[in-house]
């Protein structure tokens, strides 16, 4: 690794701590009807004359220029009918949300509400959340910062939520961060990273929305280094430290990541954008003291068709050990993750490939898998994701925020919205080569109470086998499925005709699945959410999906009932395995060890309380399946404010 | 010799202000073991607490807030020795057993956050009035002892000197929490 030198930055922010920003009231919070959330694009004229406006005013910053595009990749989309999202084979697309604004809500009760809220996961008491912002780990603490409406269930008035734990399990909530109270991010305090300086000196850089809503990014730091929770927080004098460069629409402009070095002391940031409104870009900023910056002439990377690029990541990754990596590592073991959150799609994507540290740029490994096209980070809902560094256990580790999939009016009248997933540990599958591995932080293992395990448990081709556990609303299941080789089934299904590759529903029996566990289950299946592998033969082999099926999840009209799901790689002589973390209305699914992850909202109505139960089924007509499978009881993490006097 | 009648009355005073002075002076220094008296009765050890307290010159002259200080400042010193125990004996085994080294080794793990991170953060929590915060590392060094004891118990008696050595820590990090609850309340 290249340890850039400190002397450019010894404590810069010592002097810059003279000079508190000034608190005024956080503005007045706009409702935002929708659940969209980033903002209504106004036209380019006002656009334009917005940018030039900012230009003026900024004489010192350098003119930038618009980056030359990259290579636009070829319209190789038949690839992607390969790696469909199958959601969208089955009519339910990816890109549009089923309108319920004309649905009759549910008649929820407040118990029914009640039990919705989470357990284990991360979410604030109250209102709306969403990305997850600077991630950290400082002075035994581990530090999330989250875009929180302080004032309402829906998106609006957004300022950085603040929380902290010993172990990314056991939360505690404290004050704001930040809020907007400067004209640079007076419509929101948007989503940021922060980067630790070899020095331990925290700087975090995050988008503004002005006055004006234009797209800015500022600086801001903690007030006290020395302080382990990171209570107050200073933004810089000078702000924004970077505007929206020429040619760059300047409401397309946010999320700027972590930093990393370069050679001679430079730092690099990455801000996302979108060029001629199809191509997504990863626009590369050079500074060498956070306050001043320059727009490279080219970016890190871009992608013909993909839109924009909201909550862009950008990480090292070891490809011969588990180890995590330090944002600046670099070597010939070392390969680069490249995400991007896909404003069109609301679905973030990620691809594997390597750094060029002379040229600043990145190149994927197999550009028909490129970022955008390629795989996802999650198969469900799921979106703007974000990574750190755990410099304490020497991990990397991806947070993900997880929208509700209910009403908006719902959310209003229950009072909160979203929750963040189980923190992963994020490492390079050196058994594919072509993707990465997420697993649930080990510590979430201390709130495993008591066990059951089932062994050999033989599940014929049409069966269901209840599993007698008591609780089955806060679980961490582990199975396995042994079946018949799938050389002797490849052989068997020699005649059969090619069938599409569609997950489908639980319900539709085909001959090798699904076979699975229903999770959220009650006694008489009047509602429950299967969760299961599906082989289909496709292209002459047999490939393996992996699914979630919400369309039987509830009885609610209103909230959405999507099919997740992917092909998922089984290698030879690996069995099927799935881990599932069930916790209320949120189930996080990984097959393989986590090499494919779903994660899914459901909103039962009858599969609750101590009703709800768990079977295991086996919906194929012609295979048979032997599981076998460990199942805890969770415990609350009693994620509550901290008594801090 | 003989006083004049007139001084008989001021000097007898004097001379009964004279026998009083040590006794006051006894009293205001009795003040500060006073208030060590009284805050220990508060705790669920009086006598680790008197000692642990005493053994700090500091502790005749501080208010409640300095007696909270000292024995949080006790604690760390418990836990600092009790890992330097468990490092000891994990320098000392053998390489043959590795086995036995897992209850140890995960005290050590146990002890390390505790003695780096919570313990410093809560005496220094309480020189800034964050009681609660105090309280949270105290709790947390008081959890991690026991977590330890736990694990070690079902072991030989080798690990004995660490048992007490948890106990030790567990003792004295609920007499500061007690003594810190009482701070909290006279605010």
């Amino acid at each position: 690794m290249d340890d850039a030198t400190s002397k450019s930055f010894d404590h810069p922010y010592t002097v810059l701590g003279e000079d508190p920003s000034l608190v005024i009231p956080p503005a007045e919070s706009r409702q935002r009807p929708t659940k969209v959330y980033f903002g209504i694009l106004t036209s380019t004229v006002f656009l334009l004359s917005l940018a030039g406006l900012i230009v003026r005013e900024n004489p010192n910053r350098a003119e930038n220029s618009i980056p030359a595009a990259g290579t636009a990749i070829p319209e190789s989309s038949q690839d992607n009918v390969r790696f469909l999202p199958v959601g969208e084979a089955e009519g339910v697309s990816a890109k549009s949300y089923p309108s319920t604004r004309g649905r009759l809500s549910f008649n929820w009760t407040a118990a029914d509400f009640a039990w919705q809220r989470t357990s284990y996961h991360f979410q604030p008491e109250k209102n709306w959340m969403n990305d997850p912002d600077g991630p950290l780990f400082h002075l035994g603490w581990y530090h999330l910062f989250y875009q929180y409406n302080p004032d309402s269930a829906i998106w609006g008035n957004i300022t950085w939520g603040h929380a902290v734990s010993r172990d990314m399990i056991h939360w505690l909530y404290l004050p704001l961060a930040m809020v907007p109270d400067h004209w640079y991010d007076i419509d929101g305090v948007w989503t940021g990273s922060a980067t630790i300086l070899p020095n331990g000196t925290i700087i975090v850089l995050y988008t503004g929305d002005t006055n004006e809503a234009v797209q800015v990014q500022n600086l801001a730091y903690p007030s006290n280094l020395s302080d382990p929770l990171l209570l107050d927080w200073v933004k810089y004098s000078d702000n924004p430290v970077i505007t929206p460069p020429t040619g760059i629409e300047t409401d397309e402009f946010r999320d700027p990541t972590t930093a990393w070095t370069g050679p001679n002391g430079t730092w690099y940031v990455l801000v996302g954008s979108r060029l001629n409104t199809t191509i997504g870009v990863a626009l590369v900023y050079e500074t060498l003291d956070f306050k001043n910056y320059t727009l490279l002439d080219h970016p890190l990377h871009t992608v013909d068709g993909t839109g924009m690029w909201e909550c862009i990541d950008f990480y090292p990754i070891s490809t011969n050990s588990s180890v995590g990596l330090d944002n600046s590592a670099t070597g010939p073991e070392v390969k680069h993750v490249l995400k991007a959150s896909l404003d069109n799609l609301k679905l973030d994507y990620y691809a594997i490939g390597t750094y060029d540290e002379g040229n600043v740029t990145w190149t994927p490994d197999d550009p028909e898998m490129d970022v955008g096209i390629g795989l996802q980070v999650d198969y469900g809902r799921y979106y703007a994701s974000k990574t750190f560094y755990d410099q304490n256990k020497g991990r990397r580790i991806l947070w993900g925020w997880v929208n509700e999939t209910d009403a908006d009016y719902d959310d209003l009248a229950k009072g909160w919205a979203s929750v963040q997933t189980i923190p992963r540990v994020v490492t390079y599958d050196s058994l594919t080569g072509t993707n990465i591995l997420q697993w649930p932080v080990e510590e979430i293992e201390s709130l495993r109470l008591n066990s059951t395990e089932f062994e050999d448990v033989f599940v014929e081709a049409g069966s269901l086998v209840p599993l007698d556990i008591g609780n089955a609303t806060q679980l961490d299941i582990s199975v396995e499925f042994e079946i018949e080789s799938t050389q002797a089934l490849e052989e068997s299904m020699l005649g059969e005709t090619e069938s599409q590759l569609e997950c489908s529903v639980a319900d539709n029996r085909t001959t090798l699945g699904p076979f699975g566990l229903a999770v959220l289950a009650d006694e008489s299946l009047s509602e429950l959410t299967p969760i299961f592998f599906r082989l289909v033969k496709s292209n002459g082999t047999l490939k393996t999906l992996f699914c979630v099926d919400e369309t039987r999840s509830s009885k609610a009209t209103e909230v959405f009932k999507e099919i997740y799901g992917t092909v998922v790689p089984v290698l030879d002589g690996e069995k099927f395995t799935m881990r599932i973390l069930v916790d209320h209305s949120i189930v996080e699914s990984f097959a393989q060890a986590g090499r494919r992850v779903i994660t899914s909202r459901v909103y039962p109505t009858e599969a609750i309380f101590d009703k709800a139960k768990l079977f295991l089924f086996n919906n194929a007509t012609d295979l048979n399946v032997t599981a076998a499978i460990k199942i805890w009881q969770m415990n609350s993490a009693d994620i509550h404010p901290f008594p801090l006097y | 010799m003989r006083i004049p009648p007139p001084l008989l009355f001021p000097l007898s005073l004097l001379l009964l202000l004279l026998l009083l002075l040590p006794t006051s002076h006894s009293s205001s220094s009795s003040n500060g073991e006073d208030l060590i008296d009284q805050t220990c009765k508060l705790t669920p050890f009086y006598d680790l607490c008197q000692s642990s307290l005493r053994s700090s010159p500091s502790s005749s002259s501080s208010d409640l807030r300095g007696l909270a200080q000292i024995m949080a400042g006790s604690v760390l010193d418990g836990a600092n020795r009790t890992l330097g125990q468990i490092q000891q004996l994990l320098d000392r085994s053998s390489p043959a057993d590795p086995a036995a080294d897992q209850p140890l080794a995960y005290c050590a793990e146990l002890y390390i956050p505790v003695v780096k991170y919570s313990l410093p953060q809560a005496i220094d929590a309480l020189s800034k009035g964050r009681l609660g915060f105090a309280v949270y590392g105290i709790t947390d060094a008081m959890n991690e002892a026991g977590d330890c004891n736990k694990k070690i118990s079902s072991g030989d008696g080798s690990s004995s000197p660490v048992s007490d050595g948890n106990m030790l820590v567990m003792d004295l990090a609920a007499v500061a929490l007690s003594i810190i609850k009482v701070l909290q309340k006279s605010l």
